[in-house]
């Protein structure tokens, strides 16, 4: 039917179309940028925000009868008796579990390492900051817990908080007890892998969980493959006073090819016959200091 | 201290550089400044107390008005291009030897989970592994060198030896002692004998080692008690409140001050502890340019006047969070402009003098002193006690319904345990002293050799033509090596010449910035730092690292120590 037209006419109609396409391309571009220029405030409308603006005090007020800012302080060192205001009274407050304050032997010695090394150590791990001492105690501990190696932290609550985003990363999946300690929530945190809390010393409900990510896991092998898995408990609940159930989790952790984390805190050297916690299995220990 | 008429070209060019980089300081702190002069002067002509206001403008530094620029000397585009080269040579060889490994030519010594692991997720990601074995591990043993001795002007080394490419260490029991331009010890307070000593020794009698609780539960002692009076007093603010360790008091502080509807801006170069406590409390965060006033200026402005593009909501506070002297770049931070901005746009300020207090300043207050500023214009001074102070922990102090604040909501008086005594006892000994309350100006005589060495140090080095990061006064000395590989070469040579230091390189610094830390104390001697010195012009040539194009400015300056 276009037979008799001519043969460059089809040109025309293709310069026409891509024309059309310019047009409205262009059309929508500067659209957008009007939309976006009119969404930009000018100095001076920014000046006028800017004086508005009220923010809120840093900090609330904290009511002054407050217990916290009211202490009474404890006279001379904290053994089972502790003396305040001058009285005497029995200590059942401190965590002094196998009563090491207050004993000569460990005085003399921590006395006469400060006449060898000083008080600090005036640099960090890695810069000059390692003393022998350290190396020596990583050792020892190493040896005392049955492990390759240990690693010392200088505070007790930083620890763990510091451990979990070691080697929890971004992806990653923690199993926890919903009854953690505060340090390892923030280590948890800190750590921004996916967390599933498990009802607090509930195995059947750690199964469960376990048993999801493995449905999960078969669907997708490949990710499978790079997610790491932890568990995170405590040896003894701080906030509960009961133990975790090791040999189960140990269980689960062989089954289901997840790493896990024991926070013993409050167990090391006070649970167990040579005060090893509960018996350990994993490279990773977190003691307080 | 140095300047003579020689360098007076150099004062216009740095002057202008400072111009350059810090465009609202300059305004503002002049302004302020010129009143203050024209106040004295009329004051002068009148009455007679005129002279106690002109000598507190002065100080060891000089004149607070007119102070020591940060300085960062860029190199040409061919020796980073030189940089980048060493860097790909490095990863080539370390892909060939992963391969050579892999494929069982070369033993494979490298840490291996247990064999009844092997159907778990690896623990490392690829590269952190691959860097870690066949890049860190061939500089490894210029790391983590152990200690045996007090770490003052000399520190003793155990010696150790790795037949294995530093896998593992063999400690054959000898000990090398060296110079130490390493260690933190700006004020030479790393002492194992004197009062600090003796006294936190003698608290242990005491008190004993620890308090074995939290600290609002049984445990808040008098020794930290005292000591956070103390530092309060210092300060010159309400209230302090001390934490036993000082990355924590960052982190698990920073949380309680802001939350998800507020805003962070931090500085690009701001500590990890800075970082991780950004990242816990949840609040939108926003990073500047390093010490430069107009990005952040740009920064405050768009977020009062946008605010949150999340929920299109104000914010409902700012926090600039800022360090005093930056511990890799050796700069101090443009207090006064921060300040003016702060004051401008109703924002907080969180200062952090990890490094600075102590070290900085006429009686070692800082450097909110060191730039003459009130410390009550700071909403949030913290500090740690390791370095200057010889000791362990941090402490926040400001107005009391801030520290008030802290007390109760502070996670770390639930979970942690308080100072132990001996360590509380020797910050508070170590601070008498810097005060003068030992009847003796110990204290004020450390803190001027501190600002002598340093600025003899820095000086000389720009003298013999090194690239050295940061502001003259600051006792934190970067020293440019830029290449990777000049890090296993300076830290082993400037140990076989005896002297340890610092030498730090990717991740920790920007791939192309390679560099030498010098970290000076008051208890080094000027002959120590002569011998430093001479060892690094050496290695200088040695190893032409010699970058600076600006030694021309510094050839004919009279440098005293």
């Amino acid at each position: 039917m276009l037979g008799y037209l001519p043969d460059s006419f089809h040109y025309y109609i293709e310069t026409l179309l891509v024309g059309l396409l310019v047009y409205v391309v262009m059309r929508n571009r500067a659209k957008r940028q009007q939309e976006k220029l009119s969404k930009k405030l000018t100095e001076r409308q920014k000046d006028e925000l800017i004086a508005e603006w009220q923010p809120e005090p840093l900090v609330p007020e904290t009511p002054q009868d407050h217990p916290v800012l009211n202490p009474k302080y404890a006279d001379g060192k904290m053994t089972k008796e502790v003396s305040i205001d001058g009285q005497k009274y029995l200590n059942m407050a401190s965590t002094n579990f196998l009563s090491f304050i207050g004993v000569k032997r460990i005085e003399e010695r921590a006395k006469s390492t400060i006449f060898k090394y000083g008080v600090g150590s005036c640099g960090p791990r890695g810069f000059y900051g390692t003393v022998d001492v350290h190396l020596d105690l990583e050792k020892e501990l190493a040896k005392f817990m049955g492990c390759e190696e240990a690693v010392l932290y200088s505070y007790g609550f930083a620890t763990v908080s510091s451990a979990i985003p070691a080697y929890a990363k971004k992806g990653d999946v923690i199993f926890v007890d919903e009854g953690v300690n505060f340090a390892i929530q923030k280590g948890l945190q800190a750590s921004r892998s996916r967390v599933e809390y498990f009802k607090h010393n509930d195995m059947e409900d750690l199964e469960r969980l376990l048993l999801e990510q493995e449905q999960k896991d078969k669907k997708d092998l490949k990710k499978a493959k790079t997610v790491r898995r932890f568990i995170v408990v405590e040896g003894l609940y701080v906030n509960h006073a009961d133990l975790c159930p090791l040999p189960k989790i140990i269980e689960f952790k062989w089954r289901f090819k997840v790493r896990v984390f024991i926070d013993e805190s409050w167990s090391f050297g006070i649970i167990g016959k040579t005060g090893r916690g509960e018996k350990q299995l994993y490279l990773q220990k977190t003691n307080n200091d | 201290m140095s300047r003579t008429t020689d360098s007076l070209c150099l004062d216009d060019y740095l002057s202008s550089e400072l111009k350059k980089r810090t465009h609202i300081l300059e305004c503002a702190w002049n302004q302020e400044h010129d009143d203050e002069e024209e106040e004295e002067e009329t004051r002068e002509g009148g009455v007679v107390d005129g002279s106690d206001d002109a000598s507190s403008t002065h100080d060891i530094y000089g004149d607070i008005g007119n102070r020591a620029p940060n300085e960062f000397e860029h190199i040409g585009r061919f020796t980073t291009f030189q940089v980048y080269i060493a860097w790909f040579a490095l990863f080539l060889f370390a892909h060939i030897r992963e391969y050579v490994t892999r494929f069982g030519f070369v033993k494979d010594l490298s840490n291996k989970e247990n064999k009844s692991m092997k159907d778990f997720v690896p623990l490392f990601s690829d590269f952190e592994a691959f860097y870690q074995r066949n890049c860190y591990i061939k500089v490894r043993d210029v790391f983590e060198r152990p200690i045996c001795s007090v770490p003052g002007a000399t520190v003793d080394l155990v010696d150790r030896v790795s037949h294995d490419g530093n896998w593992t260490y063999e400690y054959p029991g000898t000990r090398t002692n060296v110079i130490n331009v390493g260690s933190y010890n700006y004020l030479g307070f790393a002492q194992s004998a004197g009062p600090c000593a003796d006294q936190s020794a003698a608290s242990i009698d005491r008190e004993g080692l620890s308090c074995c609780t939290t600290v609002h539960e049984r445990g808040r002692s008098v020794s930290q008690a005292k000591l956070e009076k103390l530092v309060a007093e210092f300060l010159g603010v309400d209230d302090a409140i001390c934490f036993s360790m000082g990355f924590a008091t960052n982190s698990m502080n920073a949380p309680c001050l802001v939350d998800k509807h507020s805003l962070i801006i931090s500085d690009k170069y701001n500590h990890a502890s800075l970082i991780l406590g950004c990242r816990l409390s949840g609040a939108s965060t926003k990073v500047f340019e390093h010490n430069d006033m107009e990005s952040l200026e740009r920064i405050l402005r768009d977020a009062i006047a946008y605010g949150n593009p999340k929920t299109h909501r104000p914010y409902k506070k700012i926090l600039i969070i800022v360090e005093g002297i930056y511990s890799m770049e050796g700069s101090i931070c443009n207090l006064p402009g921060i300040i003016a901005l702060k004051k401008k746009y109703n924002a907080y300020l969180y200062l952090d003098e990890a490094h600075s207090i102590g070290a900085m300043g006429k009686t070692g207050k800082g450097v909110v002193e060191y730039w003459g500023c009130d410390p009550k214009d700071v909403d949030i001074l913290m500090g740690t006690f390791t370095k200057s102070f010889g000791a362990a922990g941090g402490y926040i102090a400001g107005s009391k319904r801030t520290v008030d604040h802290l007390r109760v909501a502070s996670p770390t008086g639930y979970y942690s345990s308080p100072m132990s005594p001996p360590i509380a006892q020797q910050i508070y000994t170590s601070m008498s002293i810097i005060m003068g309350r030992d009847g003796t100006n110990d204290g004020a005589l450390r803190i001027e050799r501190l600002a002598r060495n340093s600025h003899y140090f820095r000086m000389k080095l720009k003298q013999m033509g090194f690239i050295v990061y940061g502001s003259n006064d600051s006792p934190v000395v970067p020293m440019l090596i830029y290449f990777p590989t000049m890090c296993g070469f300076y830290g082993r040579e400037m140990l076989a010449r005896n002297i340890g230091c610092v030498v730090v390189s990717f991740p920790a610094t920007h791939m192309t910035e390679g560099r030498v830390r010098f970290c000076i104390s008051a208890a080094h001697t000027k002959e120590q730092l002569d011998y430093v010195l001479a060892t690094v012009c050496e290695l200088g040539s040695l190893s032409r690292s010699k970058f600076s194009r600006r030694s021309h400015l510094y050839k004919n300056l009279q440098i005293e120590w």
